[in-house]
C-alpha cells in the first residue's frame, strides 16, 4: 500500500472498496518439514526479484511476509498473488525450502524459534517473552480502501458483526505443538494473548477514535496504531480498514477470495447503510468468535440485529445472497460462488489439513501436502 | 588365613572398566573445553584420547576396547548414513549450480593438493593418492558440530552436501588409483584392475538392498518414530557388519543407503531423523578413540610439507566455493565461512589411509606421515574451525546457559 503519511491522525483517503492484502508464509526445510530459519537468506535473494509487491521478516526466523499491491478488482489480486506465489517457491526452491499456507505449522516446537533479527522484533520479544515467540502463527490480513475516517469506524462497526464468517471460512489451523486441537482455527487464542487484542471500544465517528487514542496514548499504553491487535481496525496511514482474523488459507485463489468477500461487504453497507452501529455486535462478539474458532461452519452465533441464534455456515450462505449484486458491480461473482461452494461441502482448509493426515497419521506429510498444495500442484518440479 | 575371595593387586584392567573410564575421560573434558575455552566438545574428547593413547600415557592402545567395537559402527554408521539421508537429489535439481560446486570443490581440493605434493618431490602417483584422502571433509566432526551447536540455515546444509560429495570423490578417487598404484608390486595386472570395480560396485550394491529393505519394511511398520528408529538402527549395523565380511567400503555403501532412502521413497514412508540423547554418547567414544589413534611423528619430520598440505587443502576447496558462490545463492560472505567450516579431517581419512597402505607397501611411510600430522592437526582445528564458521553465520543456537 502507498507511502504511510506522518501523521496517524490524519485519515488518508483511499479508493472506495480498493483492495489489498498481507500473507504470512511458512518457511519449511526440506529435510524434516519443521520451519526453517532462512527467512533472512529467502528475502535477500527476493530482494533482486522484481516483485510488484513486499516481501517483508516476519517475527521469527521461519516466517516471511507477502504484500500485495493494491487493487479495484479481485481477479487483478489473485493474478499479482499468483505471480507473487510462483517466485517465492522458486527462489525458496534454490534454498531447498518449501513455502506453505496455513495458520499454524501442525509440529514445530514454539521454544526451538528464533526472533529475527532486527530491532523492532527484539523490542517486542523484549516485551513479550514468550508470548513473542509463541506468536509464530500465520494470518491474512485484508485491506479495504474508505474514503474517510468516519467511514472506517462505521465499517469496523458493521465488519466485526462477519468476524465470526471470516474465521470459518478461513480456518486453517487445526493442529498446534504437535496436537490435533479440535478447533477449526486455533490460531486466534496466540493472538488473544496480547494486551492490546480484541476490538474497538465503540466510538461513533473519527474525531471520537481520535480521543480515545490519545487517551491511551496519554496513559502511555500505546506508542501508535500499531499497537492496537484488534480483530478488525482502521488503518489511517493506509486509508483502510484491516481485518486481522483469517488464517493464512492454503492456497493464494482462497487468499483472494476472502479479500473480495471483505470487499463486498464493505462496499455493500457503505452502498445501503443497513444498520446503525450496535452494541450488541460487542455484547455476542466473543461467543461467536468461539464458536467458529472451534466449529466452522458447524458452530452457532447469534446475529444481533435480529438477536436470533443460526448456524454460522447458514449465515455466510444467506450474506453471500445478499452481496450478489455488489459483487457483480465489483467483478467477484467468482470469488463468492466458490465460498459458497466451500460452505455448502463443509469443506474448510482445516478440514482439508484433518484429511492430509489421516492418509499416514503424520503431522510431516501435513506439511508436505500444504507446500505442495501452495505450490499449486504443477509448478514444482522433484 | 584363607584370603582367597579377595583379587589380585593390583585389580584387572576390565574392559568395562576402561569402557567406563574412557567415557567419564571425553564427558570432562569436552565439557572443560566448552567452559573454560568456549571449543567445541569434540577437541575435549580428542584430547582425552590423545592423552589416553599410545603417544601421551599409553593407557589406550589402538585396539584396546572390544566391548566398544559396535557402539563405534553403530555411530560412525549413523552418521554417514545421516550424512546420506541429506541428499536431497530434489534440492540438487532445483539448483544445478549446487551439484557442480560440490563436484569443483572436490577437484580443485583434489588437485591443489596433488601439485602441491609434486612440487614438494613426492610421487605422482603417490601424491594422488594423499590428494585424494585430504580431498575428504570428516562427515562425523561436521555432524557433531551441527547437532551440537542445533545448526540450521544454507552454510549448514552446504556443508553437510559437500561433505558427502568429497568424501564419496575422496573414496571412489582412491579406489580408481588402487590398480595403478599395485602394479608397482603385482603382476596380476587384471586382478589389479578388478578390485575397484568390485570395491565400488559391491559396496553401492550392499547399499541399494539395504534401503530397498529399509523402504520395504518401514512401509510395513507404519509411520512411527519409534519403531523406525530400531529399524533404522537394525539396518545400519548389518549394513556395516556386511560390508565389512565382504570387504567392501562401509562408508560408501552407507552413504548410498542414506541416499537411495532419501530420494527412492516416493511414497514417504520414511520418518524424518530425529538426533536423540543417544548422540553424545556414540560421539564421545567415537573422538576419544579417534584420539588414542592420532600421530603427530609427521609434524617434526616434514613440517613443511604438511604446513602445505593443509593450506593448498584449503586454498582448493575455498576457490571453488568461491567461484560457484553466487550461482548457487549463497548469500554474501557466506563462501568463507562455507570454506573454514570445511576444514575437518578425520577418522575416515585414517582409515582410507591405512586401507591404501596394507594394499600398497610401497607407499612411501614419509608422505603417510604427512597425511596422518595434517589429519591430527586438523581434528584438533577442524571442529574450532566448523564450530567458528556456523556461529559466525548465525546459524548455531546457543546453548542455555550452565555453572
Amino acid at each position: 500500500m502507498a507511502e504511510p503519511v506522518v501523521d496517524e491522525r490524519q485519515f488518508r483517503r483511499s479508493e472506495h472498496s480498493s483492495i489489498g492484502i498481507e500473507l504470512e508464509l511458512q518457511l519449511v526445510r526440506a529435510r524434516d518439514f519443521d520451519l526453517a530459519r532462512d527467512a533472512a537468506d529467502l528475502i535477500e535473494r527476493l530482494e533482486k526479484r522484481a516483485l510488484s509487491g513486499a516481501v517483508k521478516p516476519e517475527i521469527t526466523e521461519g516466517m516471511i511476509e507477502l504484500n500485495s499491491s493494491v487493487h479495484d478488482r479481485y481477479l487483478a489480486l489473485l493474478e499479482e498473488l499468483r505471480v507473487m506465489r510462483d517466485m517465492v517457491v522458486e527462489e525458496a526452491g534454490i534454498l531447498n525450502l518449501y513455502v506453505s499456507g496455513g495458520g499454524s505449522h501442525p509440529f514445530h516446537d514454539w521454544t526451538e524459534r528464533r526472533i529475527y533479527p532486527s530491532e523492532r522484533f527484539n523490542a517486542l520479544f523484549e516485551r513479550y517473552g514468550f508470548l513473542a515467540k509463541q506468536f509464530t502463527v500465520f494470518g491474512q490480513h485484508a485491506h479495504v480502501g474508505c474514503k474517510d475516517g468516519d467511514e472506517a469506524v462505521y465499517l469496523v462497526h458493521m465488519l466485526t458483526r462477519y468476524v465470526p464468517h471470516f474465521i470459518a471460512l478461513s480456518a486453517a489451523s487445526p493442529y498446534y505443538q504437535g496436537e490435533d486441537t479440535s478447533f477449526q482455527s486455533s490460531r486466534l487464542t496466540a493472538v488473544s494473548a496480547f494486551p492490546l487484542a480484541g476490538h474497538m471500544p465503540f466510538v461513533v465517528d473519527w474525531s471520537e477514535f481520535l480521543e480515545y487514542y490519545e487517551t491511551m496514548r496519554g496513559f502511555g499504553i500505546v506508542k501508535s496504531m500499531k499497537d492496537f491487535y484488534w480483530d478488525v481496525r482502521p488503518k489511517p496511514e493506509y486509508g483502510t480498514i484491516e481485518i486481522r482474523v483469517f488464517d493464512t488459507p492454503l492456497t493464494v485463489e482462497r487468499a483472494a477470495q476472502l479479500a473480495a468477500y471483505a470487499q463486498v461487504l464493505a462496499a455493500y453497507h457503505v452502498a445501503e447503510r443497513p444498520h446503525a452501529p450496535a452494541r450488541a455486535v460487542y455484547l455476542v462478539n466473543a461467543y461467536n468468535r468461539f464458536e467458529a474458532c472451534r466449529y466452522g461452519f458447524a458452530g452457532e452465533m447469534i446475529e444481533p440485529y435480529a438477536a436470533r441464534k443460526t448456524r454460522i455456515g447458514d449465515d455466510i450462505l444467506e450474506t453471500i445472497g445478499v452481496l450478489r449484486p455488489h459483487a457483480e458491480r465489483l467483478g467477484a461473482e467468482q470469488a463468492l460462488t466458490e465460498l459458497a461452494e466451500v460452505v455448502r461441502h463443509g469443506r474448510s482448509d482445516a478440514d482439508r489439513l484433518r484429511a492430509f493426515r489421516e492418509k499416514t497419521g503424520a503431522l510431516e506429510d501435513v506439511v508436505r501436502e500444504s507446500a505442495e498444495t501452495w505450490a499449486g500442484g504443477g509448478t514444482r518440479k522433484g | 588365613m584363607q584370603l582367597g575371595y579377595l583379587p589380585q593387586f593390583p585389580p584387572a584392567l576390565t574392559q568395562p572398566i576402561l569402557f567406563g573410564a574412557l567415557l567419564a575421560a571425553g564427558l570432562l573434558a569436552g565439557e572443560a573445553v566448552r567452559r573454560y575455552a568456549s571449543l567445541p566438545r569434540i577437541t575435549g574428547y580428542v584430547l582425552a584420547g590423545i592423552v589416553l593413547g599410545p603417544s601421551v600415557s599409553g593407557l589406550l592402545g589402538p585396539d584396546a576396547l572390544e566391548v566398544a567395537r559396535v557402539l563405534i559402527d553403530l555411530s560412525i554408521g549413523l552418521i554417514v548414513f545421516e550424512l546420506g539421508f541429506r541428499f536431497d537429489l530434489a534440492w540438487l535439481k532445483r539448483n544445478r549450480w549446487l551439484f557442480v560446486a560440490a563436484l569443483a570443490e572436490s577437484t580443485f581440493c583434489f588437485l591443489a593438493i596433488h601439485f602441491a605434493l609434486m612440487y614438494l618431490g613426492f610421487q605422482a602417483l603417490h601424491a594422488a593418492s594423499a590428494a585424494a584422502i585430504g580431498t575428504a571433509t570428516s562427515p562425523a566432526v561436521v555432524m557433531l558440530v551441527a547437532h551440537d551447536q542445533r545448526a540450521e540455515g544454507q552454510i549448514t546444509e552446504r556443508m553437510l552436501l559437500f561433505t558427502a560429495v568429497n568424501s564419496i570423490f575422496a573414496y571412489v578417487a582412491l579406489t580408481l588409483l588402487l590398480p595403478f598404484l599395485r602394479m608397482e608390486h603385482t603382476t596380476s595386472w587384471a586382478g589389479a584392475a578388478l578390485h575397484p570395480v568390485y570395491l565400488l560396485i559391491g559396496s553401492v550394491l550392499v547399499g541399494f538392498i539395504a534401503c530397498v529393505l529399509m523402504l520395504g519394511l518401514a512401509r510395513w511398520l507404519g509411520k512411527r518414530e519409534d519403531r523406525q528408529f530400531v529399524l533404522l538402527v537394525a539396518l545400519v549395523v548389518l549394513t556395516v557388519g556386511v560390508a565389512r565380511a565382504l570387504n567392501l567400503s562401509v562408508m560408501v555403501a552407507l552413504v548410498v543407503l542414506g541416499m537411495l532412502a532419501r530420494n527412492l521413497d516416493r511414497r514417504h514412508v520414511l520418518m524424518p531423523l530425529r538426533a536423540g540423547h543417544g548422540g553424545q554418547l556414540f560421539f564421545v567414544i567415537l573422538f576419544v578413540l579417534t584420539g588414542t589413534s592420532l600421530e603427530f611423528d609427521g609434524l617434526w619430520s616434514a613440517g613443511l610439507a604438511v604446513a602445505v598440505f593443509i593450506v593448498m587443502r584449503f586454498a582448493g576447496k575455498a576457490a571453488a566455493i568461491y567461484a560457484f558462490s553466487r550461482a548457487t545463492g549463497l548469500r554474501r560472505r557466506g563462501a568463507g565461512l562455507l570454506s573454514v567450516a570445511l576444514l575437518p579431517m578425520s577418522g575416515l581419512a585414517v582409515v582410507m589411509l591405512h586401507d591404501a597402505q596394507s594394499l600398497v607397501p610401497g607407499l612411501r611411510q614419509e608422505l603417510a606421515a604427512v597425511v596422518l600430522a595434517s589429519i591430527a592437526i586438523l581434528e584438533l582445528v577442524g571442529p574450532v574451525a566448523t564450530q567458528f564458521a556456523l556461529r559466525r553465520a548465525g546459524e548455531t543456537r546457543p546453548e542455555p546457559r550452565d555453572g
